[in-house]
């Protein structure tokens, strides 16, 4: 079993301008000391269409870990527009946290992002260039959508054979894979797939 | 449960119905059990795992992280452990009774046994089956495991040693196919075991097992597939009383349910031919696992379909549940020990009287773990860092967290953050402090109604459990009482149960070792010579015997070198006996040469001998220490041995014949050393035995003479003339024993200059048997021990001037005995004595025969009474005062915990005295040197441990009170 357990992600700052950081507090419970740091990352999937585009937003280490429960805020800049595809800055998308530990992916938190622009006329008639000083980004916080991973959480055991990386829940939202990729259209989820188990 | 026993609560919103859900386990899980006491739930699964949870008491409502926001967890249960050992899916675990144990089997074909109050150590693992291992229950009495495996067989295993009992294999013989589970069930009074699938011409069955024998006789019949799942309720019924009737003595029956691959349930009452109740088509697909409410009238059954049914009875269907009072009474009729202090709930309605009683039970839980009012108060503190920290309230800690979060870069320029610590672990560690400590009851404001977790999830619906209920009364002193006594004796047992499986473990091996050990001796020194095991160790004495004439032994100089070995082997081992007494090495050497008729006082005077040289050649001389417990320098100098005495200080005798030849005349040296001092002595005749104690050295002469000496060298008394040529000479302290050829035993108080025995015949003891002398020794308190071949062994207690018998090694009481339960860990390292020393084999068997299960209870504890009374009796008779307080212990330990209060009140009293002093009372204050009243006050929190006797505690607890005020 996972020696860290996420509790909690709360988005703070949002609904935000495109350009402000994203932050996160996140909250987490460790179930004993850990001789080493986790490893966490924002990604920010510039288009559902392709891996391309995600865009790691920042990485950041946490440490030391001792038992108990901890939380953190973890703050990055807002994604590089110059690497998203103009088609797909308005819109939805999805920004994705992970945590690693040992090198090893355990926890894959994902949030829906809707970038829309806040003045209606330029919902209306969107420019063809995005202008993201108008953009709004709101991040859909309510729905996370978690995947946890089985890793080896000791250094000296062997490679988890075939447990690792299974998917341990199987109707959470979408394969780890696919995920970033292939971001369907929010409407269409159904409220209770956030379902882990 | 409320919503699910009614509708209305079901449909209020504000009634939580899903109160957790966990999902830490990587695959599909398919057991769930609460512990006894309703604080753990242990979970096995796909995933190899055993997980066990407690409820984290202070977390408030929340969601589980990344699940949708209705599915709010009321309670949150935390994975407290992880038990790993399993290679393959865990398809059942159990909890003991009293949560001793937890134990799990898997598709490895293994069961593996938990100590649950030492996470994760493992107590055992079975091995035995030969396929997958797919249920188990425990024996309610705690006594047996019995698991069932697709290897066509049931088997019952021991919890006393971890072995199999008895392996079943006839009723599923026929079995074809596989069921998911097989999940078998003891029935609460202990009496029936009823297996999951099984076939009885070619119908699948439910086959109930005996415990008596256990016999298959009897079966549930009906299903037409495979039965998954067998259930007893957890209550034994009477019949209930109809208005009007008169009320019938009925027999109390149990209450069975029976679920099949068939997808329909049975209930069965063992009072009835046919099926209470049987539902068809109940699921559409197998039945998974059934649970009964602990009231016993509602039924949850889950199905592989992943559906929960619940089934509610009433009273008039399944009878009047017998309370927890007659539920004891049953089980102490059958049983008699059951739980008279291992199961207490019955007492909770106790008062505990008297403040000292309190304070030996709160003691006693404090004992058993030092960190438990630590754990708690360290609990509360963590309660209250959840939500304040630094004097800041979450609130705030959150508001400033980015500003306030420590951010570092390592070296590679990376950012770093340090999380803010918001609380620690309440139950991070799985310490049995926590684990015993008492119980956070589960928010009070929900109701005392069983609080099911049933999960609709199909992967998690596989098994289901019922927790306890927990009284949500406030806690009061007394309670807190309660509780310290629930944890508290069931801890007791589990030391009692490991310190005796450490004894029967040290008491296996040892005997064995010195068995080896001499039979490799005696390989050595007398090649050739056949002899039965059983005659090692007769001392010559035995051979003047056999040829039944207690002639001179001068025919012995004919016999051939090898007898003469045999017997110097034979004293070998009775001296190593000895050695392993006094915890050093005797060598010994013994030669029979031509008595001498003239009799001389042994000065070192030259003076010629009428011996002949031809004789003396003929005797071997040569010994080699025998290598076992200490190594010592291998004395191989012709015509000498060595000898080491006494246990403080290492001394030795060396004994050198026929070394100084002065015009003709041969002299034996006699040297002592010890720590460099050293002192020599010559003596007239050669001297066959030489033995010490601290005090003195003991030598005896071929000339039937008996040499005292002090440690300094000093001759104490003239030389004793012996009546017959000595066969076995023993020294402890100012004591000298000494076992004559002719079979008479004398012991001489050499400080006192008194004799203790005076020529005592061993007639009594030997006459009548074909026995021989196997070992004799002399206790500290100068006791004389003889153990004859056929393993029984006596003393001679020279105020009766009887011999007494001491040990037996057929005794039947012996092999039956079972204190096990009155064993605490000191206890567990044995007595050391002379009693112990008599014993020590016969009593590992007696741990070993109390295996006969089928032993009658009441005959059991009868037996075991007999036969610590008799201890206490040797222990007194033999002098051995630290023997006699650690069998008055574990005796005391007995009657207290077998309700024995007559003769715990007898006992008592005894050690008490007359209160006032009174001329005519022969009332004697201490007993082989320990005071009486001393012994009581030890015994004292014994009987303080059950609450039964708190009367009679009360009452000696006070008259040693008011005598220590005197």
């Amino acid at each position: 079993m996972a020696k860290v357990q996420v509790l909690n992600v709360a988005v703070l700052d949002n609904p935000s301008p495109f350009r402000n950081p994203f932050q996160f507090e996140i909250t987490f419970e460790c179930m004993e000391d850990l001789p080493e740091d986790l490893e966490w990352k924002i990604i920010y999937v510039g288009s559902a269409e392709s891996e391309e585009y995600d865009q790691v937003l920042d990485s950041v280490l946490v440490g030391p870990v001792p038992a108990g429960r901890h939380m953190f805020v973890f703050q990055a800049d807002a994604p590089n527009t110059g690497l998203i595809p103009e088609s797909d800055a308005v819109g939805v998308t999805v920004v994705l946290i992970t945590c690693t530990y040992r090198g090893q992916e355990f926890i894959r938190i994902g949030y829906y992002v809707n970038n829309e622009y806040t003045d209606p006329e330029l919902r209306e008639n969107p420019p063809v260039k995005p202008d993201y000083t108008q953009l709004q980004r709101n991040i859909l916080a309510s729905n996370p959508r978690v995947t946890r991973f089985h890793i080896n959480w000791e250094a000296t055991m062997e490679k988890m054979e075939d447990s690792e990386n299974v998917d341990p829940a199987p109707n959470a939202m979408l394969p780890p894979t696919s995920m970033p990729g292939k971001a369907p259209p929010l409407g269409l989820m159904p409220d209770n797939s956030m379902d882990c188990l | 449960m409320a919503p699910v026993l009614r509708e209305e609560d079901e449909k209020n919103e504000n009634i939580p119905k899903l109160l957790c859900q966990m999902d830490n386990h990587l695959a599909c899980v398919n057991c769930v059990r609460w512990s006894n006491n309703g604080l753990y739930l242990a979970s096995g699964g796909d995933d190899k795992l055993v997980m066990v949870w407690k409820r984290a008491a202070f977390i408030g409502p929340s969601t589980m992280f990344g699940s949708s926001s209705k599915l709010a967890n009321v309670e949150q249960w935390r994975c407290v452990m992880i038990l790993r050992n399993h290679t393959g899916d865990v398809m059942d675990v159990a909890w003991s009774p009293h949560d001793v144990w937890l134990a799990s089997c898997s598709v490895d074909n293994t069961i593996v046994i938990w100590n649950a109050r030492k996470f994760p150590e493992i107590v055992m693992t079975l091995k035995g089956h030969t396929g997958l291992v797919k249920g188990l229950t425990w024996d309610p009495v705690g006594k047996y495991i019995a698991s069932q495996a697709d290897d066509h067989s049931l088997k019952v295993w021991r919890t006393m040693d971890w072995q199999m009992e008895t392996n079943i294999t006839k009723p599923f013989s026929e079995c074809g196919g596989t069921t998911h589970v097989l999940r078998l069930s003891w029935s609460p009074d202990g009496q029936y075991l009823v297996s999951a699938h099984a076939m009885n011409n070619s119908g699948p069955t439910a086959q109930i097992i005996e415990r008596d024998g256990w016999k298959t006789n009897m079966d549930f019949v009906g299903h037409r597939k495979a039965v998954t799942v067998v259930k007893f309720n957890p209550k034994i019924f009477k019949k209930k009383q109809k208005n009007g009737s008169t009320p019938k003595p009925s027999c109390p029956y149990c209450c069975c349910a029976v679920g099949s691959k068939d997808r329909s349930l049975s209930v069965w009452l063992t009072s009835l031919k046919r099926p209470l109740v049987v539902i068809h088509d109940l699921f559409d697909k197998s039945i998974m696992d059934i649970t009964w409410t602990l009231n016993g009238l509602g039924l949850l059954v889950c199905s592989m379909d992943g559906t929960v049914a619940f089934l509610d009875f009433s009273q008039d269907e399944l009878g009047d549940p017998l309370n927890e009072e007659e539920k004891n009474a049953i089980h102490q009729n059958i049983y008699g020990k059951s739980l008279a202090i291992t199961m207490e709930s019955h007492l909770s309605s106790t008062i505990i009287e008297n403040p000292e009683m309190l304070k030996y039970q709160q003691e006693r839980q404090g004992n058993q773990n030092p960190n438990g009012a630590q754990g708690s108060s360290h609990e509360n503190q963590t309660a209250k860092l959840t939500n304040v920290l630094n004097g800041e309230s979450l609130e705030d800690i959150r508001k400033n967290l980015l500003k306030k979060q420590v951010e570092t870069r390592t070296a590679d320029g990376r950012r770093r953050i340090t999380p803010l610590c918001i609380a620690q672990l309440d139950t991070g560690d799985f310490s049995p402090a926590l684990f015993n400590s008492v119980p956070i009851l589960p928010g009070s404001s929900t109701s005392t109604q069983l609080t099911p977790q049933i999960s609709s999830d199909s992967s998690t619906a596989n098994s289901l459990g019922l927790r306890p209920s927990h009284d949500p009364t406030t806690t009061s002193p007394n309670k807190t009482a309660e509780e310290n006594k629930d944890s508290g004796p069931a801890a007791v047992n589990s030391i009692g149960m490991k310190s005796n499986l450490l004894l029967t473990s040290a008491s296996k091996i040892e005997p064995m070792k010195a068995l080896d050990s001499r039979f490799t001796e005696r390989s050595k020194a007398t090649p050739g010579v056949t002899s039965v095991p059983l005659t090692i160790g007769i001392t010559p004495l035995d051979r003047v015997k056999d040829s039944s004439s207690v002639k001179e032994p001068k025919g012995k100089d004919e016999t051939s070198s090898d007898s003469e070995d045999k017997g110097m082997v034979k004293s070998l081992s009775m001296a190593k006996r000895k050695g392993e007494m006094e915890g050093a090495e005797v060598v010994e050497k013994r030669k029979k040469g031509r008595p001498r008729k003239d009799a001389k006082m042994m000065m070192p005077i030259s003076q010629p001998f009428p011996q002949t040289p031809v004789s003396a050649e003929k005797e071997p001389s040569r010994l080699t220490t025998p290598v076992a417990v200490l190594k010592l320098p291998t004395p191989s100098i012709q015509k000498s041995f060595s000898t080491q005495v006494s246990t403080d200080a290492i001394t030795y005798l060396e004994v050198e014949n026929e070394v100084s030849v002065v015009s003709g005349a041969r002299l034996s040296q006699l040297k002592w050393s010890r720590e460099g001092r050293e002192w020599d002595m010559l003596l007239t005749s050669r001297i066959i035995i030489a033995t010490g104690s601290s005090d003195v050295v003991a030598v005896a002469c071929e000339d039937r003479t008996l040499s005292v000496f002090t440690t300094c060298g000093r001759r104490l008394i003239p030389s004793i003339i012996l009546s017959a040529p000595m066969s076995a000479l023993h020294c402890s302290g100012h004591f000298v024993m000494a076992l004559m050829a002719s079979a008479t035993l004398s012991v001489w108080d050499v400080q006192k200059q008194t004799a203790l025995v005076k020529n005592e015949s061993l007639n009594p003891i030997l006459s009548g048997t074909d026995a021989t002398v196997s070992q004799s020794f002399l206790t500290q308190q100068g006791v004389p021990v003889v153990s004859l071949s056929n393993g029984k062994t006596y003393c001679f207690n020279s105020s009766l001037e009887t011999w007494n018998l001491i040990a037996d090694k057929q005794d039947s009481l012996v092999q039956c005995a079972d204190f096990r339960n009155c064993l605490t860990s000191q206890d567990a390292l044995g007595s050391m004595g002379p009693l112990a020393l008599t014993q020590s084999r016969n009593l590992s068997a007696g741990r070993l025969a109390s295996r006969f299960s089928s032993t009658p209870h009441h005959l059991q504890q009868g037996m075991t009474l007999a036969f610590l009374e008799n201890q206490l009796s040797s222990a007194l008779i033999l002098l051995s005062a630290s023997e006699y307080r650690h069998w008055l212990l574990i005796y005391a330990r007995f009657l207290v915990n077998e309700g024995y209060e007559q003769r715990l009140r007898e006992l008592c009293q005894d050690l008490l005295g007359p209160v006032h002093k009174s001329s005519s009372s022969s009332w004697e204050p201490t007993v082989l040197g320990l005071r009486k009243r001393d012994l009581l006050t030890e015994v004292m929190p014994v009987i303080g441990q059950n609450l039964r006797f708190q009367r009679l505690f009360t009452e000696y607890q006070d008259q040693l009170e008011l005598l220590r005020l005197k």
